[in-house]
């Protein structure tokens, strides 16, 4: 129930090719995420999922048949909208039966099936009400109501949350990961926000240019990311990136030498790194440490200090003028304008070559299984 | 958005408005006058606007001076009504198409129609003849609904697709999605929505209807009993004298089954019947 799997899967308006040949393979009750720029090609993904949009090339098998001609509702799947794409003639009662009335189902089971819908969703008592009556929160929960209520083996979901503001969002989306555990339907959920990507997903796809950037789960997609996009994409605030060059390459890591001469050796799998080759190393605002004596040391001039009680967010441009940003404590001894030190444990650092490519950290990735 | 106005810009907004009434109603308050005295007082000089003689006496004979005036007043609702179904009929699914699917040549189909209401039925009458002659609809209802509802159909087409337009794709999507299919989407999502701009169509093209039958009546039927009131109301033009009151009372009275079409109908154009359908 609700195993899918892409292969060769494209799609091109005219002769832009907005997909480029994709395989994916989603499991039967995995919560999947897709996340990537805006225009990278994640609606029109979701919509050839669903069968609203024909795929250029390639199939798509949902449990085991190729469902490329089939229409949504015999793939089993149901679709919630980036707007929420109610009937606001209908009451909320008629909007979520409305694919029980297109199936002609009887009336006791409408009724039964509608409650039961309402119930999980705390629509109860507004069942009577139209769509306009109703706060944002609510019209997304009737959004998901219709789609659930025909019990659908895959659910898609396309930015549900964009439109509500923080605290809402917070609680929906709370909601929707209870709703999934409740239910167990494989799950695929559309959004730019890098926190319901962390929270919510099993599994992260990121895309770029109507390409699979890298699949994973959220913590090996910010510990290990394959490339600087993925590292730049996936992680808040955003990864620093200081060019280096190579000095040496060992089996235990790579040493390599800043703009401003001083050293550090990255643990990472040397691969094709040589001596005198221009690379580029990532380090997390997070695990630069203000006045630290860790390791490696860079020198910073903070420009913007934004201090939001239990941490300090510092907006800093290094020496050569690459632009930083260090997340420190709430107390952190910095000013605008004041030349400060900031370090690193080199284990914490990335390593990306000239192509973009990261070379593979010494990361002991069952760590995080044990947290599961 | 904070609208404060300093009097003397409110005096001219009222004033300007003022002057616009009075020319648009004053024709009406005449004929109204009119209607309301003996011919006789009707050519009074000097002119008063109040004379002491008003009666609804004419609003009582017009009946018997034109004995078919009933059948007149229900003709013209009756030819207006027809016009009005039959080009609702044809609007409502061309608009829906020109709004909603891609094929070659659509838009040229559009500005064609456009074009054709241009030019206006005035210039097409000889032709028409000669197309209603040989299908041989001459003196019958049909010559006057049928190029009624023709000639109303690309104004229809070009409002009602301006609002399916506003109408969100992603709610057909939703409906596909749903597994309902494209007439069903139709009937049951599109058109409840769309109605407000239904209701704005239907007026526009019943007053279009009312106002056009004078030129089709006149031109392709020739049976009394067939004539709709504008038309009809030539019988107050009598051997020796044109009995003006009867004629205003009979007008004005013909104008009641428009007022009440508008009065029933406007409470559906309501703004907002779209609220809550999508994320604003
Ligand atoms: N019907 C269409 N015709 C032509 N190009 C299209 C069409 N639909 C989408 N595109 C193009 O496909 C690309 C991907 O669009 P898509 O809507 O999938 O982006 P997205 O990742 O969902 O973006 P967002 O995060 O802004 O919603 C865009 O460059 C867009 O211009
Ligand atoms: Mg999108």
């Amino acid at each position: 129930m609700g195993h899918l799997i892409l292969s060769g899967v494209s799609k091109s308006f005219g002769s832009a090719e907005v997909i480029k040949p994709t395989d994916l393979e989603i499991v039967d009750g995995e919560f999947t995420v897709f996340v990537g720029p805006s225009g990278c090609g994640k609606s029109t993904m979701l919509r050839m999922i669903a069968g609203l949009e024909e795929i250029t090339s390639g199939t798509i098998e949902i449990d085991g048949k190729v469902v490329n001609n089939l229409a949504p509702v015999k793939r089993g799947i149901s679709m919630v909208f980036q707007s929420y794409a109610l009937y606001p003639h209908m009451s909320v009662y008629e909007n979520i039966a409305f694919p029980l009335r297109v199936a002609r189902e009887k009336q006791p089971e409408v009724d039964r099936l509608v409650n039961r819908a309402a119930e999980v969703l705390k629509l109860t008592d507004r069942l009577k009400h139209r769509p306009g009556e109703l706060s944002g929160g609510q019209r997304q929960r009737v959004a998901i109501g219709r789609a659930i209520v025909r019990e659908p083996s895959v659910f898609l979901f396309d930015e549900p949350l964009s439109n509500l503001d923080a605290a809402l969002r917070a609680e929906m989306r709370v909601e929707l990961s209870r709703l999934h555990s409740k239910l167990g339907n494989t799950m695929i959920y559309v959004t730019h926000d890098q926190i319901e990507a962390m929270t919510m997903a099993d599994k992260i796809v990121v895309l770029r240019d109507g390409r699979i950037e890298q699949v994973g789960s959220p913590l090996e997609l910010y510990h290990k990311p394959n490339n600087r996009f993925v590292a730049g994409f996936i992680g808040n605030p955003n990864m620093n990136f200081l060019p280096v060059t190579c000095k040496s390459a060992d089996p235990e890591g790579v040493r390599v030498t800043f703009a401003d001469g001083s050293e550090a050796v990255v643990a990472v799998d040397c691969g094709d790194a040589r001596p005198g080759d221009k690379l580029e190393l990532g380090i997390r605002p997070d695990a630069l440490r203000i006045g630290g004596d860790d390791a490696a040391g860079l020198k910073l001039v903070p420009e913007v200090v934004e201090r939001l009680g239990n941490q300090t967010v510092i907006y800093a441009i290094a020496p050569d003028g690459t632009p930083l940003c260090v997340v420190g404590d709430g107390f952190a001894e910095v000013r605008p304008g004041q030349q400060v030190a900031a370090s690193f444990a080199p284990a914490d650092a990335h390593l990306f070559g000239k192509d973009g490519a990261a070379f593979a950290r010494n990361f002991d990735l069952s760590r995080l299984d044990r947290l599961a | 958005m904070i609208s404060k106005y300093k009097w003397w810009e409110l005096v001219i907004t009222y004033t300007g408005m003022a002057l616009f009434l009075t020319f648009i109603l004053a024709p009406f308050a005449e004929a109204l006058m009119v209607s309301l005295r003996p011919i006789d007082s009707v050519f009074r000089v000097p002119y008063r606007f109040f004379t002491d003689n008003m009666t609804i006496q004419p609003y009582i004979d017009m009946w018997t001076s034109v004995p078919k005036l009933g059948r007149y007043i229900l003709n013209s609702f009756f030819i207006s009504c027809a016009v009005t179904a039959l080009a609702l009929a044809c609007i409502i699914p061309a608009a829906y198409s020109f709004a909603r699917f891609n094929y070659r040549f659509r838009d040229g189909f559009l500005v064609a129609f456009l074009a054709v209401n241009m030019v206006g039925a005035a210039v097409l009458i000889i032709p028409l003849y000669k197309l209603m002659f040989s299908l041989g609809i001459l003196n019958t209802y049909w010559a006057m609904i049928i190029p009624g509802a023709a000639f109303s159909v690309p104004t229809g087409i070009f409002l009602m697709r301006s609002y399916f337009l506003r109408i969100p794709r992603e709610l057909e999507d939703a409906a596909y999605v749903d597994g309902a299919s494209r007439l069903y989407t139709l009937r049951r999502v599109i058109l409840p929505v769309a109605l407000p701009g239904i209701m704005v169509v239907t007026i526009a093209t019943f007053i279009a209807a009312y106002a056009q039958q004078f030129l089709f009546a006149l031109t392709f039927n020739s049976v009394t009993d067939y004539h709709p009131l504008p038309v009809g109301l030539y019988q107050f033009f009598g051997r020796e004298r044109v009995l003006w009151n009867e004629l205003m009372a009979a007008s004005l009275v013909g104008i009641l089954p428009v007022l009440m079409v508008y009065v029933f109908l406007q409470r559906y154009i309501v703004a907002g019947l779209t609220a809550g359908a999508v994320k604003e």
